[in-house]
């Protein structure tokens, strides 16, 4: 990953959260949020591979503690898990195929609305299952509308990594 | 040193030669990179971890917080901004939507108040017809009632249908204890008299009925006289002679049997009507007397039939 794409994704997650924080958490469709931001990173994680996924959770997660003065950390231990698990999906099996940004962000959908309530849980603050679990199926429709123009915005803005970029689980020799 | 035949290639002779394979080693990029890449999402997993504990240990105070209110202050202008840029969509999403709202809103109370004016309409009936219940068991226990009389009391089923109807059907018959020619009254006054008995129904001939004729007397002047339909379909007082004094507003009231041999239908006491004029003629021999009745004869809801104790003879 180069300086430049670095930028570019930095810029990319930071308009991702304002927007998130600012606008979308704003607009409740049937008790669930649209997450521009989730959508993003797992874009950013499918094509530049676990790494630039993990920290690029970790920087978004950081933002949205940050702007909305929530317990510092929170939502960066769990994007950043996000990050690094759809990043690894995308370096194993999930890059070339046309459905992976789908498949990603429905199964993060569930598992970061999971994660968080759990975290919530152990810390004891309010953590309503019911009305988290009510939510997940109008979530991830919410987030499958958004996922074609984020990956299609994300997918223009950092060209795909060259092959030798790329970490791989198997190498040819010769 | 070995010759390769002419037939094959150089690289063949290399694949062929008898130097010996390097052992496959380790590959040192990729596990190198798969290193890098647990360290790098365990540091930042435990940063994130040793966020969380020291922001939960003290949400409100020391330099996390302060340093995290000044990242807050910093995002705050782009956060408004994206507020501003986005509030021309979002005043356009609240119109469309408290449109939708007020729509369905607007459906919702029109059900609403549907259910409540029926509610009201039922319960303006049943006002009306616990009103009449009120006084019709006002009259069975009065003074007034005759005392060797019962009262069945019965729903009216069938009201008169126009001007040359002068009966009602009654939701009470001889199973009930209803017999031929037993007086009927409302909470207001007399109604009529049993005119056709069936087991669990009966036909009442209305005071306004041609063939009625009851004996009445005025309470105030105690004057006689006979209650029934004159020439212009109006209740008279007939039988008054002229050297009678009988008034407007007076009250008349049945006049009960006074002949054993021949005894009245009605009961002494029941109210009938309010004297509503009184003329007299040079050629006439009695008085002309108009009596508007008690009873509302067109829609009684609830009556009683009277049903002596004792049968006569």
């Amino acid at each position: 990953m180069t300086f430049g794409d670095g930028v570019k994704a930095a810029a990319l997650l930071f308009v991702a959260a304002v927007v998130q924080v600012s606008i979308f958490s704003q607009l409740h469709v049937f008790g669930a949020v649209p997450d521009v931001l989730l959508v993003s990173l797992v874009a950013l994680a499918l094509l530049r591979g676990s790494v630039v996924g993990a920290v690029g959770g970790f920087f978004a997660g950081l933002l949205v503690d940050t702007a909305t003065l929530g317990t510092l950390g929170l939502t960066s231990l769990v994007l950043t898990l996000a990050g690094y698990w759809i990043g690894r999906y995308g370096e194993t099996t999930g890059r070339a195929r046309a459905h992976a940004p789908f498949l990603s962000v429905a199964v993060v959908t569930v598992l970061y609305q999971l994660g968080l309530l759990v975290v919530h849980f152990v810390l004891g603050e309010s953590a309503p299952a019911g009305a988290v679990v009510r939510s997940l199926i109008p979530a991830i429709v919410l987030n499958l509308i958004l996922t074609a123009p984020i990956y299609a915005l994300v997918r223009r803005l950092l060209r795909p990594a060259a092959r030798d970029e790329l970490t791989a689980e198997v190498q040819l020799l010769g | 040193m070995a010759v390769a035949p002419p037939s094959r290639s150089a690289r063949a002779a290399v694949l062929a030669s008898s130097v010996q394979r390097s052992k496959p080693t380790p590959y040192p990029s990729k596990a190198r990179s798969a290193l890098i890449r647990r360290a790098v999402v365990l540091a930042l997993v435990l940063i994130a971890l040793a966020l969380i504990t020291i922001s939960f240990r003290s949400p409100t105070a020391g330099a996390l917080h302060d340093v995290q209110g000044a990242g807050s202050t910093a995002l705050r202008p782009f956060q408004i901004a994206a507020t501003r840029v986005a509030q021309p969509f979002r005043d356009a999403y609240n119109y469309f939507s408290s449109i939708s709202s007020t729509k369905s809103e607007n459906a919702r109370l029109k059900r609403e108040y549907r259910t409540v004016r029926q509610q009201a309409i039922a319960n303006r009936a049943l006002a009306i017809k616990v009103q009449q219940l009120q006084r019709l068991l006002h009259l069975e226990q009065g003074s007034r009632f005759p005392a060797d009389y019962q009262a069945v009391n019965a729903e009216v089923t069938s009201f008169p249908s126009g001007p040359f109807t002068h009966t009602l059907e009654i939701a009470a018959g001889s199973s009930s204890g209803v017999r031929l020619n037993s007086p009927v009254v409302s909470g207001d006054g007399l109604v009529g008299i049993v005119s056709n008995v069936e087991p669990q129904t009966a036909v009442v001939t209305l005071l306004t009925d041609p063939s009625t004729f009851v004996a009445a007397r005025d309470v105030q002047t105690r004057v006689q006289g006979m209650v029934h339909t004159g020439p212009g379909g109006t209740l008279i007082l007939d039988q008054v002679p002229k050297q009678l004094r009988v008034k407007k507003g007076d009250a008349l009231v049945t006049d009960g049997t006074h002949n054993a041999r021949y005894p009245d239908l009605y009961p002494y006491g029941i109210p009938i009507g309010r004297v509503s004029s009184v003329n007299a003629t040079d050629t006439a021999t009695f008085l002309q007397v108009q009596v508007t009745p008690f009873a509302s004869l067109s829609s009684p809801d609830a009556v009683a039939v009277l049903v002596p104790k004792k049968q006569h003879r």
